[in-house]
């Protein structure tokens, strides 16, 4: 059997579902039978390679950084997973939108007790004004939500997928289990 | 002046971008830690009551979710103004040593092996936890084995791995149940036999790296942590001290209520991350760092007995005195698993721990609350202010990857000194300035984080800002 | 007097039921599950929050079966491709109204609204955040209205009006910017009519209203016998 090519992007999440993913213990040595991780926090690789056919992200999307990223992540994979909350819906990183990025700095970087206080800018992305779901820039084919997802639905996902069952793939969690 | 970027640096926990600046001879002049993104947490708390924090600051980060759960906890303890029953705080320190295994676990095992075990030239695309696994798939079964007791420690008391809701204000919601501290006790042996075999490995092996241990964040500075009334090392009790470069104590017993006599913030325009410094040296003079390593040196002993013999010898690494090499951080990563699983045995041991009584009730009674805690990573404060309904009115974290912050934009500066020559850039050199960043194992996820994978590019700007040459990996 | 028995038919079967009766009743009756979110049992049905809309034959309109009296020879469908859609999008609507962050909730994993949209499938929001800012009224010493989380549904204030007789819960503006209010619009804990009973907290079916000191996925909320309590108040007349 060929190997899928297996990437995992981290955005603006808090990496628990990358550890979740972790979480599946000594069935992540089975993984690689499945599948080369040819992108993730985990292995070296810096540049998204092309021809991927399965990418998992964490996270919302938070700056124009991220929406490059995702442009590019999108034409070089067949099937974009949505893992977790965050990126699914916006979840706790989506709860700065209420206020929006540029008061949320000023209130962060500005305060009386900093020395240089300063909202940072030289050099660094700019934040966008909300940190939204990924499906609101790309389209998204597969969601799993959960806050993490488990790691037994991660596993049993992308199990799934290398057997091309995706109408097979349960979806125990609902938002915020 | 030419500018070098690493971006994003990978195998650790958060990503960030590293810049180096080359001057005209070619040597490197500045180097900076960039943390390329914030979610704001600060912020967005406020207004929310205050008994949701323990749970909503656990989302800072997915790696040490239960140490941000406990600081939490302990700050809003004070808003409460209670003492929470004492087989809760035991059940606090058993959980947070659950925590404490499976990141060290995770940071040693998964994220820093792959330099340490095939080196740091050894080819992009095989040198991670996989390839490791392919070199000596014992060592990864083991490391997966010690990630996993550790995951279940935090399962077995608080019902699940990741964010689990059980650490609240006033203490736990349940207490431990027979057949959980049963299952921890009947695998604590084989554990402690597994991490001393490593550490022992790890010990033998040492000499190899001599050249990172000399090179990697290699110099004096302050240290930062909590400590035991006895002196002993302690990670959910106890008060704040800091050392000098000598293992002088300049400030002791300080209680973390008062952290901001001593520890200031400062806002630098190219990082979201704040640097912290000790306020009588001021900045950037007042450079500390915390974590296991600053645990380690602060510490006299730990109060268990394998982990002291191992203690006794990593302080013959610098005779006594604080080992000032932050490559040495691995080390110390070790031999607080063994020490967190000798302590867990120890409080496990004393059938009181399952006393039904875990959780004091009571609403707001102050209106500032300060919770510290030793987090794998160094001390994490949280710092709370509510109004008289119980909602956030003003919140400070100060999370250990920041208090570090100083110290790794140093570190990176000597190693790429060191191994950075501007007209030849390759590949394991550059691995070694980001294996630096991992010796300080930064959790960014807790402050920010991502950079988005701007390929890895390294930029030779002119002094007009022209770019004059790109490489890219 | 006695009240006439009518026949219908309910997808497909057969059923009967009380003149006096809604299609939400008999189906109920007759093991039909139709979501709602506004209806309880032992209140006034108002008919507001449209997830019980069925199709009736002969009529291209939706009708809530929740205020919908039955008659006889009703043709009702309670599940259909659009039935779903529309179900779907008003959840989804809801979601995107306010800030609902089901992980860090009072309520997680014990929240109608959360489980209605895994009932219904739903693995993501697709309409974009509104992202309001909206306050939360913890000035009660018990109770919190946080109302990032509140749906409108009107049940609290039903609850107070009809079941305590306090009417402490009002609903202020209209549409979009309508907002559940204490008495004259006050702060909770400044009522005067307020009676601290917490009905409204345990009819309240998201993590809107809650005790005080819950922490989170720790409130359960336990509706009281609606039609038990009328029933025995009703005897004491």
């Amino acid at each position: 059997m060929k190997k899928l090519r297996l990437a995992t992007l981290w955005l603006d999440g808090c990496s628990g579902c990358h550890m979740s993913l972790l979480d599946a213990d000594e069935r992540l040595l089975e993984l690689t039978a499945f599948f080369d991780i040819v992108y993730s926090p985990l292995v070296d690789v810096k540049q998204f390679p092309e021809k991927v056919d399965i990418t998992c992200i964490e996270g919302p999307i938070s700056s124009p950084e991220d929406e490059r990223l995702l442009a590019e992540v999108r034409k070089r994979t067949r099937l974009l997973v949505a893992m977790g909350d965050c990126a699914v819906t916006g979840n706790i990183p989506a709860m700065r939108n209420i206020e929006g990025a540029p008061a949320m700095l000023q209130n962060i970087y500005t305060g009386q007790e900093l020395l240089q206080p300063q909202v940072p800018g030289t050099d660094i992305p700019i934040l966008n004004d909300k940190a939204l779901p990924i499906h609101h820039f790309v389209p998204v084919d597969l969601f799993i939500p959960g806050c993490p997802p488990s790691a037994d639905t991660l596993f049993t996902t992308l199990t799934a997928l290398v057997k091309g069952e995706t109408d097979q793939i349960p979806l125990p969690a609902c938002f915020g289990a | 002046m030419q500018q070098i970027t690493i971006a994003p640096v990978t195998r650790i926990e958060g990503h960030a971008c590293i810049r180096l600046f080359v001057d005209d001879n070619g040597g490197v002049c500045d180097a900076r830690f960039q943390v390329t993104q914030i979610r704001g947490f600060e912020r967005f708390i406020t207004g929310r009551p205050f008994f949701e924090m323990p749970s909503l600051t656990a989302r800072i980060c997915g790696i040490c979710p239960v140490s941000h759960q406990l600081a939490s906890a302990k700050a809003c303890d004070q808003l409460l103004a209670v003492t929470i029953p004492a087989t809760a705080a035991r059940l606090r320190a058993i959980l947070n040593f659950g925590q404490l295994i499976q990141s060290h676990a995770l940071s040693f095992f998964y994220l820093s092996a792959p330099d340490l075990l095939l080196g740091m030239d050894h080819p992009v695309a095989t040198r991670n936890f996989f390839g490791v696994a392919e070199k000596d798939p014992q060592f990864a079964r083991d490391g997966i084995e010690l990630r996993k007791f550790g995951q279940q420690v935090i399962e077995r008391l608080a019902g699940r791995r990741i964010h689990p809701t059980w650490a609240v204000p006033g203490g736990v919601r349940s207490p431990l149940e027979h057949s959980a501290r049963d299952a921890i006790l009947s695998d604590l042996p084989a554990m402690q036999t597994l991490v001393r075999n490593h550490l022992q490995r790890f010990r033998d092996s040492l000499s190899r790296y001599q050249e990172y241990a000399d090179n990697f964040g290699s110099f004096p500075s302050l240290f930062l942590s909590l400590v035991g009334d006895q002196d002993q090392l302690e990670h959910y009790h106890g008060n704040l001290r800091f050392i000098d470069a000598h293992g002088t104590t300049i400030i002791n017993d300080l209680s973390p209520a008062n952290y901001q006599e001593y520890i200031g913030e400062a806002v630098e325009p190219w990082t979201y991350l704040k640097f912290p410094y000790y306020l009588p040296q001021g900045y950037p003079d007042g450079m500390y760092r915390v974590g296991p390593l600053a645990r380690l040196n602060v510490s006299r002993c730990c109060g268990t007995r394998h982990a002291d013999s191992e203690l006794n010898l990593f302080k013959q690494l610098a005779a006594g005195k604080p080992v000032l090499n932050s490559f040495h951080a691995h080390y110390a990563r070790l031999i607080e698993v063994l020490y967190a699983l000798e302590m867990m045995e120890q409080l496990l041991a004393d059938s009181s721990i399952l006393d039904p009584h875990v959780r004091a009730v009571a609403g707001v009674n102050q209106f500032e609350g300060i919770g510290a805690i030793e987090a794998p990573r160094g001390t994490l404060i949280h710092h709370y202010r509510v109004d008289a309904d119980g909602l956030i009115v003003r919140a400070n974290l100060i999370i250990a990857t920041g208090h570090n912050n100083l110290a790794m934009n140093k570190a990176i500066l000597q190693a790429a000194r060191r191994y950075i020559v501007s007209n030849r850039l390759e590949e394991g050199m550059l691995n070694r300035v980001e294996a630096v960043i991992r010796t300080f194992d930064p959790c960014l996820s807790c402050s920010t984080h991502a950079v988005g994978s701007m390929p890895f590019v390294i930029e030779l700007i002119a002094p007009d800002g022209q770019c004059i040459d790109r490489i890219r990996r | 007097m006695t009240t006439p028995i009518l026949t219908l038919t309910i997808d497909g079967k057969e059923v009967s039921g009380l003149a006096t009766e809604t299609i939400l009743q008999v189906a109920r009756e007759n093991g039909f599950s139709i979501p709602t979110l506004c209806w309880l049992e032992g209140l006034t049905s108002v008919g507001s929050c449209r997830l019980c809309m069925v199709e009736l034959r002969g009529s291209t309109a939706l009708h809530p079966a929740c205020i919908t009296l039955i008659q006889e020879g009703m043709t009702v469908t309670t599940s259909s491709e659009r039935l779903l859609r529309y179900r779907r999008a008003i959840i989804e609507l809801l979601f995107s109204e306010r800030n609902h962050a089901c992980a860090v909730c009072v309520v997680n994993g014990h929240c109608e609204l959360q489980s209605l949209a895994q009932q219904l499938g739903l693995d993501h929001i697709s309409f974009p955040g509104l992202y309001p800012a909206l306050p939360v009224d913890a000035s009660h010493s018990r109770f919190v209205m946080d109302h990032n989380r509140c749906i409108l549904c009107t049940r609290c204030v039903r609850v107070c009006s009809e079941i305590e007789g306090a009417h402490t819960w009002d609903v202020k503006d209209r549409g979009i910017r309508s907002r559940i209010v204490a008495d004259l619009d006050t702060p909770w804990g400044d009522s005067t009519t307020c009676t601290g009973c917490g009905k409204c907290v345990h009819v309240c079916p998201t993590g809107a209203l809650f005790e005080k000191g819950k922490s989170v996925a720790e409130m359960f909320k336990k509706p009281p016998a609606l039609p038990y309590l009328k029933a025995t108040r009703a005897q004491e007349v």
